[in-house]
C-alpha cells in the first residue's frame, strides 16, 4: 500500500459506507447498501444488470423489486473484485436475477461473485469465481483461488476449497468471530485507524 | 518463495495418551492422573517431535471443558449426532431412515462422477413451449425419458452413460431403478434369509452385506440357537453380552450349553450368489478389448473410481453420478468428566449455539507475533543466522478476570540446528476483558489509541529485561530476542547440535527444518468466580466467593524461516 494517499481516496456516505472514488459502480440505482461498507479501488458492481421488467407477467411487483445487487452492513469489496448479478432464460426470454449478501461478507482481491445469495459471516479469499445461482450460508470460508461451479449450495460451517470447488473442512467452534468484519472496516477509509491488537 | 505467516499450535493435554486412556466409563481414577500431570515437567516439549504433530492445534480447533479445567480438542471429544442432513438441498434426515436408506441423500442430489461438481436436472432438450397444448386434448403423456442430470462445472451430462429421467423429481428412486433393476431397493432394505428367489442377485455391495449377513446369521442360529446375531444386528457390540456371543461364534459352542460340546458342528462358507457370495470375474477381455477401442481416456482416475459408491468402475461409461454423502452436526462432550462443551441449534436453518467453550473465548490468551523493528525495505523477510533478532509477542486475553501469565522456553530450540532464544519479560499479568459493549468498546478503544500515540512520541523505548513492552486494556506485549542458528551442516558450528556425543547427522535440510519454531511453556493463573457446578463442595460458600484457577500448556510458536546463507 502507497503511504502517500490523496486526501479524501474515499466518499464516506452518511450510512458509513466507504467507497473509493476509483470504485466502478454502474447502474447505482440499482444497487443497496446496508451500510458501514467498504468498496475498494477498481472493484466493479454491475447494478446494470437489474431483472429486465416484464410489464405483463407482474403487474403488481414491488417497486423495489429492480434491485440487482443488495449488500449488507460490514461488507468489505477488495481491489479489483466483481460482483455481477446471475442471469438465464426464464419463460422463454433472458433475465438477471439478483445478487443479495448478507452481513460481514468479505471478498477479496480480484474475485467475481455471481451467486444468487451469499449469507452472513462469510470469508471469500482472493481470486475466487462463485459461479451463478450458487447459494452460500452464514460462517463460510472460500480459500483462494476457489472456483465454485454454478448452481452450487455450500451449507453453514464450510471450508471450500479447489476447481471445482468441495468441502475441504468445518470452520471450528473458535473460527467464529474471525468472519466480524468491524475492526478492519476502521482501517480503511480517509482516516484509517491501525488495527487493534 | 511463499511468505511466512507467523503460527502459534497449542498442545491438548491428551498427547499423553495415558492420562486419558480408556476414561470413557469411570471419570474417578483419572482425575487423579490429572492431578499426576505435572510430573512430566521434568522434560521439555519437541514440537519438531514426530508425535507431536497429533496433538498440536491451532488456538481456534480448541475446546476448554470449564469443569476440568482443562483444554479439549478435536481427538479427544466425544461427537455425539445433533443433526443429519444434505449438504445440498439442506433437507434433515432423521437416524432412522438414515438406517434403512443409507448415509446418502435420497431426494434429487447428486455429485458430477467426473469433476465432482454439483449436478442439475435439466430438460433433455428445450420442451416444445405450444406442443402442451396441441397434445392436450389427445392425453398423450409427456415424451418419456426427457430429464438428464447435467453438470455445470465440467458439463457431463447423464445421457452419455444412457440415463435419462422421466420427471425431474425423485430422481435418486428413478437412478436406482435404472441402475439395478425394480426391486432391488427392496431387497437392500429387508436384506430378509428367504432363499426362495434364485433370480433375484444381489449386486450392490449393500445388498451383497445383507445377504452375507442374513446367510451367516441363519449359520451361527442354526449351529447355536441361543447365539444369534441379534446383538451384532444392532451394532451392540459394546456390551458385555455382544460379547459372549461373538466369544461362543468364534468358539464354535454356547459357553453355558455344555450339553452341546460333544455334537461339533460345522458352518459352511456362503457359496451362491443369493446368499452373498460372487465369484471374482477374471475373464479380462471385454476390459482389454474396451481399452483397445477406447484408449487411455476411456479410463477414469482413481481419484473418480473413488468416490463412486460402489466399487470397480474401470471405464468412464462405468461411472454413475453419485448422491450427495450426507453431513452433520454434533455436540461434543468432554472425555474425562462426560460434560457437552460444543452443542449447535438442532436446526439446519439455525447458526447459533446453544453452549460453545471454545478455548480462544474461555481461557486461553491468543498470542500475535510480530517483528519489533519490521527491517525498512522488506528485504526477503527470512531471518539471519546469528544475526539477534527481536519479536514482539501479544498475548490477549479472553478472560472477564485479571489473568498472570508465567512463560518458560528452553534456552534453544530443539532439534539439529540449535537457535538461542530469550523472553525478555517471562512473567507478567494482563487485565480483564472489559464487557463487550459495542459502543462503549469503540469509545473507550479511541481514548485509549490516543495515549498510545501520546506514549509512543515520547521516545523510542528500549527493550528492557524483565520489562513488558507495551499494554493495553486486555493485553500485554513482550520481547523475545532470538539468535537463529547457522544452517550450514558444519558439525563445527556454536549452532549445530550433535544429539548424545553420537555421529553427527549431516544429511540435507529437511522440510520445513529451516522455521525457527520456540517450545513455549505458559502458565496462566486467574482467579474466578466459583463454579456452581460442584454440588456438595462447600454449601456455605459465599456468594461472589473467588476460586483460583490454573491452566499450563506447552505451545509452538513459528517465529520465521532462517535464511540459508
Ligand atoms: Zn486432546
Ligand atoms: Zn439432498
Ligand atoms: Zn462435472
Ligand atoms: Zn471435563
Amino acid at each position: 500500500m502507497s503511504r502517500k494517499q490523496v486526501k479524501g481516496e474515499y466518499i464516506e456516505t452518511d450510512t458509513g459506507n466507504k467507497v473509493a472514488r476509483k470504485a466502478v459502480l454502474v447502474g447505482t440505482q440499482h444497487i443497496m447498501l446496508g451500510g458501514k461498507t467498504v468498496i475498494q479501488a477498481d472493484a466493479m458492481i454491475r447494478g446494470d444488470l437489474a431483472r429486465t421488467s416484464q410489464p405483463s407477467s407482474a403487474p403488481g411487483a414491488a417497486p423495489g423489486s429492480t434491485t440487482a445487487v443488495a449488500i449488507g452492513r460490514y461488507c468489505f469489496l477488495s481491489k479489483g473484485c466483481c460482483l455481477r448479478p446471475p442471469g438465464r432464460i426464464y419463460k422463454g426470454s433472458f433475465t438477471y436475477l439478483p445478487l443479495r449478501l448478507g452481513d460481514h461478507v468479505f471478498v477479496g482481491e480480484g474475485t467475481v461473485v455471481q451467486a444468487a445469495t451469499i449469507g452472513s459471516h462469510v470469508h471469500i479469499g482472493q481470486n475466487v469465481v462463485i459461479g451463478e445461482f450458487a447459494i452460500i450460508k452464514d460462517y463460510v470460508r472460500v480459500l483462494d483461488g476457489a472456483v465454485v461451479p454454478p448452481n452450487m449450495v455450500i451449507p453453514s460451517f464450510s471450508i471450500v476449497a479447489g476447481q471445482p470447488a468441495r468441502v475441504v473442512g468445518e470452520v471450528p467452534e473458535g473460527g467464529h468471530e474471525a468472519f466480524e468484519l468491524r475492526e478492519l472496516y476502521k482501517t480503511v477509509g480517509n482516516n484509517p485507524q491501525p488495527l487493534p491488537v | 518463495m511463499a511468505s511466512f505467516t507467523p503460527y502459534t499450535y497449542i498442545q491438548c493435554p491428551c498427547h499423553d495418551s495415558t492420562v486419558q486412556g480408556r476414561t470413557a466409563d469411570d471419570a474417578s481414577p483419572t482425575v487423579s492422573h490429572e492431578l499426576n500431570e505435572d510430573d512430566d515437567d521434568g522434560h521439555a516439549f519437541d514440537p519438531r517431535a514426530q508425535r507431536s504433530i497429533f496433538s498440536l492445534y491451532p488456538l481456534e480447533y480448541l475446546l476448554y471443558c470449564d469443569v476440568c479445567h482443562q483444554i479439549r480438542c478435536p481427538r479427544c471429544v466425544s461427537e455425539e449426532l445433533v443433526t443429519i442432513y444434505c449438504p445440498s438441498c439442506l433437507f434433515e434426515v432423521g437416524s432412522s431412515s438414515l438406517k434403512t436408506e443409507g448415509n446418502r441423500c435420497t431426494r434429487s442430489c447428486f455429485q458430477c462422477p467426473i469433476c465432482i461438481g454439483p449436478l442439475a436436472v435439466q430438460a433433455l432438450e428445450s420442451p416444445p413451449e405450444s406442443a402442451p397444448v396441441l397434445s392436450e386434448g389427445a392425453g398423450t403423456p409427456i415424451p418419456s425419458a426427457s430429464w438428464v442430470l447435467t453438470c455445470s462445472y465440467c458439463h457431463w451430462n447423464s445421457s452419455e452413460i444412457g440415463v435419462k429421467f422421466d420427471k425431474p423429481q425423485g430422481i435418486f428412486a428413478q437412478l436406482q431403478k435404472l441402475r439395478y433393476g425394480e426391486d432391488q431397493s427392496k431387497h437392500v432394505i429387508s436384506g430378509d434369509s428367504s432363499p426362495t428367489k434364485p433370480e433375484s442377485i444381489p449386486d450392490t455391495s449393500k445388498a451383497r452385506f445383507a445377504a452375507l449377513k442374513s446367510f451367516y446369521g441363519s449359520q451361527t442360529v442354526n449351529a447355536n440357537p441361543s447365539a444369534g446375531l441379534s446383538g451384532l444386528g444392532d451394532y451392540g457390540l459394546n456390551s458385555p453380552g455382544a460379547l459372549t456371543r461373538i466369544m461362543s461364534i468364534y468358539s464354535g459352542n454356547n459357553m453355558n450349553g455344555l450339553k452341546q460340546k460333544n455334537k461339533p458342528t460345522i458352518m459352511r462358507e456362503a457359496d451362491s450368489h443369493n446368499e452373498g457370495f460372487r465369484l471374482t470375474d477374471l475373464d479380462e477381455s471385454s476390459a482389454i478389448s474396451q481399452l483397445r477401442r477406447d484408449g487411455m481416456d476411456g479410463t477414469i482416475t482413481s481419484a473418480q473410481a473413488k468416490v463412486q459408491v460402489e466399487e470397480g468402475a474401470q471405464f468412464a461409461d462405468q461411472l454413475w453420478p453419485i448422491p450427495y454423502l450426507l453431513r452433520t452436526k454434533r455436540s461434543k462432550r468432554c472425555p474425562v468428566c462426560r460434560h457437552i462443551i460444543s452443542k449447535p441449534e438442532p436446526k439446519v436453518s439455525n447458526t447459533r449455539w446453544r453452549i460453545r467453550l471454545a478455548a480462544n473465548n474461555n481461557a486461553i490468551p491468543t498470542i500475535s507475533i510480530k517483528p519489533l523493528n519490521p527491517p525498512p525495505g522488506s528485504g526477503s523477510g527470512l531471518l539471519r543466522p546469528m544475526r539477534p533478532a527481536q519479536f514482539l509477542l501479544t498475548f490477549k486475553n479472553p478472560l472477564f478476570d485479571d489473568v498472570k501469565v508465567t512463560l518458560a522456553t528452553p534456552a534453544t530450540t530443539p532439534g539439529r540446528f540449535a537457535s538461542r532464544v530469550t523472553v525478555l519479560c517471562p512473567e507478567f499479568s494482563i487485565d480483564a476483558n472489559p464487557d463487550n459493549d459495542m459502543y462503549l468498546d469503540d469509545v473507550l478503544k479511541d481514548g485509549e489509541k490516543e495515549r498510545q500515540r501520546q506514549r509512543g512520541d515520547e521516545g523510542i523505548h528500549q527493550a528492557e529485561a524483565g520489562k513488558i513492552w507495551e499494554r493495553g486494556r486486555n493485553w500485554v506485549s513482550i520481547v523475545v530476542e532470538v539468535v537463529p542458528a547457522s544452517l550450514r551442516l558444519d558439525p563445527s558450528s556454536v549452532s549445530f547440535r550433535t544429539e548424545g556425543g553420537s555421529e553427527p547427522d549431516l544429511s540435507t535440510l529437511r522440510e520445513d527444518e529451516d522455521i525457527l519454531e520456540i517450545p513455549m511453556f505458559v502458565r496462566l493463573e486467574w482467579e474466578s468466580e466459583a463454579s456452581h457446578d460442584q454440588v456438595g463442595a462447600t454449601i456455605s460458600r459465599e456468594k461472589d466467593a473467588r476460586e483460583k484457577r490454573e491452566l499450563a500448556y506447552w505451545c509452538a510458536i513459528g517465529i520465521g524461516r532462517i535464511s540459508q546463507e
